[in-house]
């Protein structure tokens, strides 16, 4: 009995069943059954993955489900972990969705039948072994993702102008991947993945980069990675929250596992600018997206922000995997390609726990304005906890889950210096250093960026009614957040149990060899010079709080029991109590990091000083408005969004109503082709 | 840069010469753990700003009350005395209670001016509260109307005892 195929299969059948159910079961029970359901779904679909990562892969062929082309599946390593990782995250969002959706008004029959036929599409994607199986699960991922994102369209006018955006750029994203499959395929025998990988091998180098770079612009629109990132702040703070957790966590990834399949494994590695192209694609999108994070003033998009900077620098270590394959540096190129995926599952683990806590928030208080909230911890203490655990997963600092995976793509990157005396080429000698310094400052915004999530968030005085009327939200939202918080905190301190399974599945990419990390508590790495242990670190950072907190403890009751203690009111300048508008904003406390960004992302503000009327010298008001625009919107999209706009009108006058001339359109076009056919055959 | 140091160099010492040490106050009134070093928060409770001009001038480079080891701080929490000055207004009576209660045992408080003693020509009038005795207990007084600079720099150095 083979566990991955029994776990997928059981993954789609308890899906399709679930969203079945949904459509049948009266509203009250409705959302119980959909979320027990898809964490059901998603539990199946973890089983299946590990066993795949274990080494249990399968194949199977349905000829007859779907004309044509026929479905056929194979669950290998590499698509076990990308399985295993959705899975996760459903379980996670499933359980949370409970209460979440009948709190949101989101139980109607629609959004809660598709929620898990999004987690079997989602599953069944890295499972796909033909290009047709492959093409029909993305699309329904595609549509079944956008039917949730709309989901509250009837409440927030925002809500569809974010979907009309998600719609057509996952489609043109769809398109290019489209496109560049059939171009391949059009090179194969048939278009099952094994033709494709024998065809591979053989494929001229300019047919074989224009199928990469074609795909390659479709998985990275999916991945959120720059320049076609356009969609993710829009899409993920519009879907309900845990739908933007399984988005944000578990359907970017599978544009990171487009690339990683056909790069590596149906192209056969290919050329060096391949991946320098995918390397300056990712620490470009790293950089941007956590500089926008920083700007940003609205929790979730700030998280889906964040999103576009972990996917980037899952692409980093992507590229440098490839540019250490083609280089002929197993060892590196395993090492860099463990860390990118090691960055996968650490960034599910994360940005669940962050999205699910967010929309906790968003329950609580009705706002995602991080200049309205503050003041949660006492009301919310479990949220609270939730948040600051993300929050420090997300930074790349020592306790914190990234830190695990960011040091290691460090160490692949340092190692690849041609100083080192690993790796050739001058490309490789402008790329490393750059890209090193790239990752530096991402993991420097990203503590900026989640400081000021957290603590403007979450700490300090309630600065608006409805955070100060903040309340904790039902267990089983708490236990959707715990479970995401659990995964953290086992993949910050013993990172090494999903080490196998990531080197596994790197193998299949990169071919058989060595694991990259060896180790059960310290990781060592193999081949090059380097060794961690997040355990014992992070036990010697707690015994070193412990400490310190008890010394201080010990001084000051010391100091207490001599000298006599008096209370004294806090110090306010002497004025009126302290109040919530004299505490630090998320807008003031990006000021700094926005000056000092100034000519890069540039901000617009508007300082607006209104007189009292009888003096010139008095001021009634002042106010500031700051916007942070998009600039590579502004650049790219506005001036193609013009010209579509501009062609259309211009095609308006061939379409003026009359039904002669289409017919006549239709006459000439036929004739025209049929010219044309006569002359060429 | 370079001019500064230029400029530095030019200009030298303009600091007066120190003149002899004042009679030190009883010594029950100044508190020993200052030990020559205090640091000074300044509170403006309702002055013409007349006496900030001299206290300025006399933490300025001639008079340098600075060597003489009184410092000028920016929070009552970091400070030792207090420097008030004015007759104290009815909207400052209040903040100067407040910054007085937020020093730091053992601390200080001088009265700048003819104003912070006994009101001035302020005396009597519908915003003032009273001199600065009348709300927080003062230590030390320093006459004049502004004081010269000489006369708070020597105010000053009864405090540090230096």
């Amino acid at each position: 009995m083979n566990l991955a195929a029994v776990g997928l299969g059981v993954a789609v059948a308890v899906g399709v069943l679930t969203a079945l159910a949904a459509v049948v079961v009266p509203a009250p029970m409705r959302s119980t059954v959909t979320g027990a359901g898809t964490a059901l779904t998603g539990a199946a679909g973890v089983v299946a993955g590990i066993a795949a990562m274990t080494g249990e892969s399968f194949t199977v062929a349905l000829p007859a489900l779907l004309p044509l082309s026929g479905v056929s599946m194979t669950l290998d390593a590499l698509g076990g972990l990308f399985v295993a990782v959705t899975g996760g995250v459903a379980v996670a969002a499933g359980i949370y969705g409970i209460s979440y959706t009948r709190s949101h008004g989101l139980d109607a029959r629609l959004v809660q039948a598709v929620f898990p036929l999004f987690v079997v599409a989602m599953l069944l994607v890295p499972a796909a072994a033909s290009v047709g199986t492959f093409l029909v699960c993305w699309e329904l991922m595609a549509l079944t993702s956008l039917l949730l994102v709309v989901a509250e369209h009837r409440r927030r006018p925002e809500v569809a102008s974010a979907g009309r955006w998600y719609a057509v750029m996952t489609h043109l994203g769809f398109v290019t991947v489209l496109v560049g499959l059939l171009v391949f395929v059009a090179h194969a025998a048939d278009d099952s993945f094994p033709a494709l990988r024998e065809a591979g091998r053989q494929l001229s180098p300019g047919v074989a980069g224009l199928v990469f770079v074609v795909t390659l612009a479709g998985f990275s629109s999916k991945a959120g990675i720059l320049p076609l990132h356009a969609w993710l702040p829009r899409a993920h703070p519009e879907a309900p929250s845990h739908v933007s957790a399984l988005m944000s966590a578990a359907m970017v990834n599978l544009g990171v596992y487009g690339m990683v399949r056909v790069g590596f494994d149906l192209l056969g590695g290919g050329a060096r600018w391949w991946w320098l192209l995918v390397l300056a694609l990712g620490a470009l999108s790293a950089v941007y997206g956590i500089l926008q994070a920083a700007m940003s003033t609205d929790l979730k998009r700030l998280l889906g922000q964040s999103t576009t900077e972990n996917m980037g620098l899952v692409l980093v270590g992507v590229g440098a995997a490839g540019l250490f394959a083609t280089s002929g540096d197993r060892v590196l190129a395993g090492l860099a390609l463990a860390a990118a995926l090691l960055h996968v599952i650490v960034h599910a683990a994360f940005k669940t726990l962050l999205f699910l806590a967010a929309g906790s928030v968003l329950h609580a208080t009705g706002t995602r304005d991080l200049d309205a909230l503050g003041g949660l911890r006492p009301r919310m203490p479990v949220t609270t906890a939730a948040f600051g655990l993300g929050a420090l997963a997300a930074s790349a600092l020592p306790p914190g889950t990234a830190f695990v995976s960011e040091w290691l793509l460090l160490q692949a990157l340092i190692h690849g210096l041609p100083a080192s005396g690993t790796t050739g080429g001058t490309a490789a000698a402008i790329a490393m250093p750059v890209a090193v310094a790239a990752v530096a400052l991402t993991a420097g915004l990203a503590v900026a960026t989640f400081v000021k999530a957290f603590g403007v968030g979450f700490l300090a005085k309630p600065r608006t009614a409805a955070a100060e009327n903040a309340y904790e939200s039902p267990p089983s939202m708490l236990a959707g957040m715990g479970l995401a918080g659990l995964a953290c905190v086992v993949l910050a301190v013993l990172p090494t149990i999903v080490l196998p399974g990531v080197a596994t599945a790197g193998s299949v990419a990169l071919g058989a060899g060595e694991s990259a990390v060896t180790g059960a508590v310290t990781l060592r790495l193999v081949g090059v010079v380097g060794s961690l242990s997040p355990l014992v670190l992070t036990l010697a950072l707690v015994a070193a709080l412990v400490v310190a907190a008890g010394a201080v403890r010990v001084v000051a009751t010391r100091r207490a029991r001599r000298v006599a203690r008096r209370v004294v009111r806090l110090w306010d300048c002497g004025a009126g109590p302290l109040s919530a508008r004299m505490e630090y904003t998320a807008t003031s406390f990006a000021e700094p990091l926005q000056r000092v960004f100034d000519n890069v992302v540039q901000p617009e503000t508007d300082v607006d000083v209104s007189h009292h009327e009888e003096s010139r010298y008095l001021v009634q008001a002042v106010e500031y408005r700051r916007r942070v625009p998009d600039r590579i919107e502004r650049r790219l999209y506005q001036p193609v969004l013009a010209a579509v706009a501009a062609w259309g009108r211009a095609g308006r006058r061939l379409a003026t109503g009359s039904v002669h001339r289409y017919l006549g359109y239709g006459f000439y076009t036929v004739c025209g082709l049929l010219i044309l056919l006569a002359v060429t055959r | 840069m370079l001019s500064l140091w230029r400029k530095i160099r030019r200009t030298g010492r303009v600091a007066e010469p120190a003149p002899p040490r004042p009679a030190a106050p009883p010594a029950d009134r100044m508190p020993v753990e200052l030990a020559g070093s205090v640091q000074i928060r300044h509170v403006d409770a309702g002055s013409c700003n007349g006496c900030e001009v001299e206290i300025g001038s006399a933490f300025g480079p001639v008079y340098d009350a600075e060597r003489y080891g009184a410092r000028l701080v920016a929070s009552p929490r970091h400070a030792d005395a207090l420097l008030v000055t004015g007759p104290v207004t009815r909207n400052m009576a209040e903040p100067l209670r407040r910054t007085y209660d937020a020093v730091p045992r053992p601390k200080l408080v001088v009265a700048v001016g003819d104003c912070a003693r006994n009101c001035g020509v302020f005396a009597g009038a519908y915003g003032v509260a009273g001199a600065v005795r009348d709300v927080v207990p003062v230590d030390l007084e320093i006459a004049g109307c502004p004081p010269r600079p000489e006369a708070i720099v020597e105010g000053l150095r009864k405090l540090t005892g230096r």
